[in-house]
């Protein structure tokens, strides 16, 4: 155990990095993921017709194993290639699916009739997605990018595969030289900070506190 | 009542006899293409030496075969006297092809039981190879001129970045140091992302068929850092035993150039043949001595 | 004569592929007055109340507000003009009291100071004290409170027109009854007119300056209570009223 601790010691300039770079291509895909999921959430409320499609397909998304979206987005021009931005889009992917539905799921949960209150008052569209939709629905939004990010950390330790760095880099060398202090060095970070941003987004979550 | 008894254990026996032949021999690789291709020449070799063999190829790298073939999970696998050299024997890398031979041949035999069939004929080093027109243009063509560069960025495989006969040991002899930590990706995307400007220097091996094909430059080890990787099957002492075995292995001697890999290997990389049928090839061209003992 | 402050003529409405909801509808209420408009559930009452905000709009028929036809007003403009509540309240959960009411003067953009001031008027009236109350979320208020709390945002901005669409029909009767009784007071001191929808005819007699009857998408007759006793326009009409006959 000590010497599995000296390992981590000896190593810990490189392991700081590379949990640095992890939170890095997890950050950067939960914000895409963000400014492009709720906004079309938001819509899809809007038009049952098309949530119905567009969920479905975010849904058949989920199915394709990590590995392999990461490596049929190589050879794609502009957002494909070898390395982290090619990773951020995969993730991206990944991370649509939780945060479409909440989105749309909290916006459709608000109360129809403070909904139509606000529209009876006199609120224009856009006010009222403002000042008492989008607010409502936050804590459920919130949830589903919670999700987003948890399953992300995990997501992006495969990333490494494609040169994407992350802490999966030190997974792949441990399981390369079969050596578990080199896998340990990759993995327990990463379950670390799974946890921590499932903490930390949950203690967000409970401050927003019940709303309806 | 004495007679089905008797005849009971008679066919037991034989059954056991055949199934000591029969047991099927199992073949791994390392995960990338030269492995595969030879993996696949070895099984043809045997299968057509009437020996039944379960392919496990593409295993992992030198380290998961390595501990399968320990464990006994497999029975032959192609190793590089080099690497087992320095990489699991954990000896300082040293330039004496034929010494590296003998003495890894002798703790293979004294600690595991393993057996290192004859070379097969070529060696395939690691090689840095970088685009061809940015070596010209920066007047590089030895690792040691690598050094006065540290703005190119370097492309490696995982194995390659721990081994100790891999990077860490090269920066120490050749003085280098990357301004870019290493990018590190599966073996097979290295020389994409060489291509795709990703990387600017990778280490990629002595006989891969990419390096003519897309107008890559080898590096010259002017230090002799590498140590000799010559090809050869290491086998299971107890499948080494089988005459049959021995024979077809001892037929693969000296048999494949460093040229003909490369060959196989770009018609595996570059032209997109299967590995299976690249070997069927090749044994097909082999005289006949070597492919039926 | 002034001119009815809001003024049904002939409307028309359909949902969908069925029978239309408003066929022939005519009502008008004046400046000042409280109109109820009550029939049995379906017949249409919500459907009538929310053509005079533009929450719908008809398409047989004209309707005009505050003297100009619907369609030229601005439906966001107008709404912010005209006061309104629902039976559920519809309170924003998020917003505390004194937010709920001062919800129209902000969108309105009157000054912290002004909208304090009408916020802490009207809480008093509706008799939620604001020292007590302001601070307060709806979820902590019980049922006869919030409803107070929306009558005091739909006036905030002191509209000369209100709809009310059942406005105490999910309360207890004791609370339900306590309310009717406060409209009385609080409408003394409005200049608003008032439209009500109710399926309560007892409610509507006793809120109302004159009632409405709907059925069958029409108004069948409208009146105090004496004039539909002593003269039902129909058969459903007397039916409809007959247990307050003497």
């Amino acid at each position: 155990m000590s010497e599995l601790g000296a390992f981590f010691w000896q190593r810990r300039a490189e392991i700081l990095a590379l949990t640095g770079e992890h939170v890095l291509l997890v950050a950067a895909a939960a914000a895409i993921a963000i400014a492009i999921g709720v906004p079309l959430g938001v819509s899809l409320a809007r038009r049952p017709a098309l949530a119905r499609p567009v969920l479905g397909f975010a849904n058949a998304v989920q199915a394709i194993p990590s590995l392999a979206l990461f490596g049929f987005l190589i050879p794609v021009p502009l957002i494909g290639g070898i390395g982290a931005r090619t990773a951020i889009v995969a993730l991206v992917v990944y991370s649509l699916l939780p945060i479409l539905r909440n989105t749309h799921a909290g916006i459709l949960g608000v109360d129809p009739a403070v909904t139509e209150a606000a529209d009876g008052l006199g609120m224009t569209r856009r006010e009222r997605l403002r000042l008492v939709e989008l607010p409502l629905a936050f804590p459920v939004v919130l949830a589903g990018i919670r999700v987003a990010v948890v399953v992300g950390v995990g997501l992006a330790t495969i990333a490494a595969a494609i040169g994407a760095g992350g802490l999966g880099v030190l997974i792949y060398r441990g399981v390369a030289t079969v050596d578990h202090r080199l896998i340990l060095a990759g993995a327990l970070p990463a379950a670390a900070l799974a946890l921590a941003f499932d903490f930390g987004l949950g203690a967000v979550e409970r401050r927003m506190g019940p709303r309806r | 009542m004495r007679r089905g008894a008797l005849l009971a254990a008679a066919l037991l026996a034989l059954g056991a006899c055949r199934a000591a032949a029969d047991r099927p021999v199992r073949i791994g690789s390392k995960n990338f293409t030269e492995q595969v291709i030879l993996g696949e020449i070895a099984a043809g070799a045997l299968e057509r030496a009437g020996v039944p063999v379960e392919r496990r190829l593409d295993l992992g790298g030198s380290f998961v075969c390595h501990r399968a073939l320990v464990a006994g999970e497999l029975d032959l696998y192609p190793e590089y006297t080099g690497t087992a050299f320095t990489a699991i024997l954990k000896e300082k890398p040293i330039a004496d092809a034929a010494a590296v031979r003998t003495q890894v041949g002798a703790a293979y035999a004294r600690q595991w039981g393993l057996v290192w069939a004859p070379p097969l004929g070529f060696e395939n080093t690691f090689a840095l190879v970088m685009r061809g027109d940015d070596a010209r243009r920066l007047g590089i063509a030895k690792v040691s001129d690598l050094a006065r560069h540290p703005e190119l960025k370097p492309g490696f495989g995982y194995e390659f970045v721990e081994r100790a006969d891999g990077l860490p040991g090269l920066a120490a002899a050749y003085g280098l140091a990357f301004a870019a930590r290493p990018a590190e990706m599966d073996l097979g995307l290295l020389y994409p992302a060489l291509a795709q400007g990703k990387v600017d220097v990778v280490a990629g091996n002595s006989t891969d068929g990419l390096i003519a094909a897309m107008g890559l430059s080898v590096l010259e080890d002017d230090r002799r850092y590498f140590p000799p990787y010559e090809a050869a099957f290491v086998v299971r002492g107890a499948v080494w035993k089988n005459p049959r075995v021995r024979r077809a292995l001892e037929a693969l001697s000296g048999a494949i150039t460093a040229q003909a890999m490369r060959r196989m290997n770009a018609a595996v990389d570059r032209d997109g043949k299967s590995p299976a049928v690249v070997a069927k090839e090749f044994l097909a061209g082999l005289p006949p001595a070597a492919a039926a003992p | 004569m002034t001119a009815p402050i809001l003024e049904y003529v002939g409307i028309r409405k359909t949902f969908g592929v069925g029978p239309a909801v408003l066929d022939g509808f005519s009502l008008s209420v004046g400046g000042g007055e409280t109109v109820a408009l009550v029939g049995p559930s379906g017949c249409g009452k919500t459907t009538a109340l929310k053509l005079a905000n533009r929450l719908l709009d008809a398409e047989g028929g004209a309707v005009r507000i505050f003297g100009r036809p619907a369609a030229e007003h601005d439906a966001i403009a107008l709404r912010r003009r005209i006061g309104y509540v629902i039976q559920e309240g519809g309170l924003f959960p998020h917003w505390t009291v004194r937010q709920n009411v001062e919800a129209v003067p902000r969108l309105l953009g009157w000054d912290e100071a002004r909208r304090r001031a009408r916020s802490d008027a009207l809480l008093a009236m509706v008799g939620l004290a604001p020292e007590a109350f302001a601070g307060r979320r709806p979820a902590s208020l019980s049922g006869g409170q919030r409803q107070r709390v929306g009558v005091a945002r739909a006036l905030a901005a002191g509209p000369p027109l209100v709809l009310m669409d059942e406005p105490f029909g999910a309360l207890d009767p004791i609370a339900r009854r306590a309310m009717q009784k406060e409209f009385l007071e609080w409408k003394a001191r409005w200049e608003a007119a008032v439209l009500i929808v109710t399926h309560d005819l007892r409610e509507a007699f006793l809120l109302a300056d004159r009632v409405a009857v709907l059925q069958a998408g029409r108004v069948r007759q409208v009146g105090t209570r004496d004039e539909f006793l002593r003269a039902p326009a129909d058969e459903f009409v007397r039916e409809f009223v007959s247990e307050f006959a003497p």
